[in-house]
C-alpha cells in the first residue's frame, strides 16, 4: 500500500508540475479572500481592539487561516462530479484500487506545493512583519499538526461525498457552492469565531464547521486556552469525521448500485 | 456569414456580427431554462452571504473608510452588476480561448475578417447572468431609498458615465488576462485570476489600508470600477475625481489594447 502511494503521489506531482502557471492561480484565488478579510478587519480594529483581536492577532489569525485553508481545502467534489456526469469513473472503478486512494494522493501532492509556498511567504514576511510572528511554542504545534490531519480528512470526506450526490443530481457542485458559502461565516473564513454573534458561533461549534478551519487556526494562533479545551476540539473533530466517513460509505455504497454509464 | 457582399468591403461590421453570435447563443440557452431559475437562485445567495458579511462588520464598526452600511450597499449593488456584465458576456469565451491558443485552432480566428480582440471577448453569450445586472442595480436602487437619498440628474448623469468606464476598466483587465494566456498556455483557469482580483472592489477602496489602496488604485486599478460609479450615486463624488476615472478607462483600454497585440506578435500557430 505505501508502494502504491509513493506511486500515486509521484504521478500526481509530475501532473501538477506540468501546470504550475494555474497551481499559482489557484493559490492567489486561495489567498486573496483572506487578505481582504484582513485588510477590513485591520482598518476596523484601528489602535484599538475588536473583541479582544487587535490588528496583529487579526494579521496573525487569517495568515493561519491562509495556511490552513490551503492544508485542509478539498476539491474533490468537481472531479468526482465531472468523473460521475462523463463516465471517467469508469476506467477508475476497473483499477485494482480503490478511486478515492488516487484523490487523496492528488491532495497531498497538490497540498504539499501550494502549502510549502505560503509557509515560505509566510517565513519571509514575518522577518520584516513583527505582526504575523507567532511565539515559539512546538508542543502547541504539534497539536495543531493533528487538528489540520483531522480537518483535512473531514473536508475530503465532505467534499467527496458531496461529489458522489452526482449518481443522483446534476447540480452536485452547487450544493458544494452552497456549503462553502454557509462556511465562509461557520468555519471562520471571514472573521475568527469570536467575533460572530454568539448564537450563529453556537451553530458552528455545534456543527462540523469549526473542527473545519477556524478549531485548527484558534489552536495555531493560541486562541484555545488549557489542554481541556485543545482535547474537546480535537474530539469534536474525530466525532464529525466519523460522521462524514460513515455518510460517504451509504453514498458510495448506494451509488455505485445505482451507477450506470457508458464510454469514458 | 461571409458572402459576397461582405468579402468585397474587407471587414464585415462588428455590430451586425455580434448581433448574429447573439441571437445564435439566445436561441440555445432559451433550451436551458431551468439554468435561469439555477441563476437567479445563485445570484441571491451571493448577495445575501455579501450582506451578511458586511452585517458583521458593520457589528463592530459604524463607518468603513468613511462610508456606512447603505453606502456600502450601493457600491455592492455595483459591484454585482459589474460582475454580471463579466459572467454573462466575458466569461462564457475564454475557456474556448485557452484551448484555442494551446491547439493552435486560434489561426481560424486570426483569418476572419474582424478584429480578433473584439471577437474573442464577445463570441459567446450567457443571456441569464444578466439578471445579476438586473438585480444589481435593484440592490443599489433600494438601498439609495434606505438612505433616502434621491440622486439628482446630475448625479445620474455621473453614475451613468462612470459606470460606463468601469466597465472598460474591467474588460481592459480582462483582455489582460486573455493575453497572459498566450504566455502561459495551459491556464484553463486563468478566469480564477479575475476572481481574485476582483474580489477587492467589495468594499470602497478607502477601507484598505494604505499599501493594498495603492495596488487597488495605481497596479490593478479595480477601485475605479465600484467605488467611483457608488461614489457618484451617493452624492460623494467629486467632479475632478470622475473626470480622472474617464481617462484612467482609456489608458488601461490602450494599454490593455497594446499587450494584446504583443501576445498575438508571440503566438504561432499550429494550425487547427
Amino acid at each position: 500500500m505505501i508502494r502504491r502511494y509513493a506511486a500515486l503521489i509521484r504521478n500526481a506531482w509530475l501532473v501538477d508540475l506540468q501546470y504550475r502557471a494555474s497551481i499559482v492561480l489557484w493559490l492567489l484565488w486561495g489567498v486573496t479572500e483572506p487578505a481582504i478579510a484582513l485588510g477590513i478587519w485591520w482598518a476596523i480594529a484601528g489602535d484599538g481592539s475588536v473583541a479582544g483581536y487587535a490588528r496583529a492577532d487579526f494579521a496573525r489569525y487569517f495568515f493561519a487561516v491562509m495556511l490552513i485553508n490551503q492544508l485542509t481545502i478539498a476539491w474533490d467534489s468537481w472531479y468526482l462530479d465531472r468523473w460521475i456526469r462523463e463516465g471517467d469513473l469508469n476506467y477508475r472503478l476497473a483499477r485494482p484500487l480503490h478511486p478515492a486512494h488516487e484523490a487523496v494522493a492528488e491532495n497531498i501532492a497538490f497540498k504539499a506545493r501550494t502549502a510549502g509556498v505560503i509557509l515560505v511567504v509566510w517565513l519571509l514576511l514575518a522577518v520584516a512583519w513583527p505582526a504575523v510572528r507567532l511565539p515559539f511554542a512546538p508542543g502547541r504545534w504539534a497539536f495543531t499538526a493533528v487538528a489540520v490531519l483531522l480537518a483535512a480528512a473531514m473536508r475530503f470526506f465532505i467534499s467527496f461525498t458531496t461529489g458522489l450526490l452526482a449518481f443522483w443530481t446534476t447540480r452536485a457542485t452547487a450544493i458544494m457552492e452552497l456549503h462553502a458559502g454557509v462556511s465562509l461565516f461557520l468555519a471562520g473564513r471571514i472573521a475568527p469565531l469570536a467575533l460572530l454573534p454568539p448564537a450563529v458561533a453556537g451553530v458552528a461549534g455545534a456543527l462540523w464547521f469549526r473542527s473545519m478551519l477556524a478549531f485548527p487556526v484558534d489552536l495555531l494562533t493560541g486562541a484555545v486556552h488549557g489542554t481541556d479545551a485543545v482535547l474537546r476540539g480535537l474530539g469534536g473533530q474525530i466525532v464529525w469525521l466519523g460522521f462524514w466517513i460513515l455518510a460517504y460509505r451509504i453514498a458510495w455504497t448506494r451509488g455505485i448500485r445505482r451507477y450506470g454509464a457508458v464510454g469514458g | 456569414m461571409t458572402g459576397n457582399g461582405t468579402r468585397e468591403t474587407g471587414r464585415v461590421h462588428w455590430i451586425r456580427l455580434l448581433g448574429a453570435f447573439w441571437r445564435l447563443n439566445l436561441a440555445e440557452e432559451l433550451q436551458y431554462r431551468a439554468n435561469f431559475i439555477a441563476s437567479v437562485l445563485g445570484t441571491l445567495f451571493n448577495l445575501a452571504t455579501a450582506l451578511l458579511t458586511l452585517a458583521l462588520f458593520f457589528h463592530h464598526t459604524t463607518t468603513l473608510g468613511g462610508w456606512d452600511y447603505w453606502e456600502i450597499v450601493v457600491l455592492l449593488g455595483v459591484f454585482n452588476a459589474l460582475t454580471g456584465v463579466v459572467e454573462a458576456v466575458l466569461r462564457p469565451g475564454i475557456g474556448q480561448l485557452a484551448g484555442e491558443v494551446r491547439s493552435g485552432e486560434l489561426d481560424l480566428v486570426l483569418v476572419k475578417p474582424v478584429d480578433a480582440q473584439g471577437f474573442v471577448s464577445f463570441r459567446r453569450l450567457d443571456i441569464w447572468r444578466l439578471t445579476d445586472v438586473v438585480l444589481g442595480l435593484g440592490l443599489a436602487g433600494y438601498a439609495l431609498f434606505r438612505m433616502g437619498h434621491t440622486p439628482s440628474l446630475a448625479q445620474l448623469t455621473a453614475f451613468g458615465l462612470s459606470l460606463a468606464a468601469a466597465a472598460i476598466v474591467v474588460y481592459a483587465i480582462w483582455v489582460v488576462l486573455m493575453s497572459l494566456a498566450f504566455w502561459f498556455v495551459s491556464v484553463e483557469n486563468i478566469a480564477v485570476l479575475f476572481d481574485a482580483v476582483y474580489e477587492g472592489a467589495r468594499y470602497p477602496v478607502s477601507a484598505y489600508p494604505g499599501a493594498l489602496r495603492f495596488l487597488f488604485v495605481y497596479l490593478i486599478p479595480i477601485a475605479w470600477t465600484t467605488t467611483i460609479p457608488a461614489s457618484a450615486l451617493t452624492g460623494r463624488l467629486r467632479p475632478e475625481i470622475g473626470l480622472a476615472a474617464v481617462l484612467v478607462a482609456g489608458l488601461v483600454f490602450a494599454l490593455a489594447r497594446a499587450l494584446w497585440g504583443a501576445a498575438l506578435r508571440r503566438y504561432s500557430g499550429a494550425s487547427g
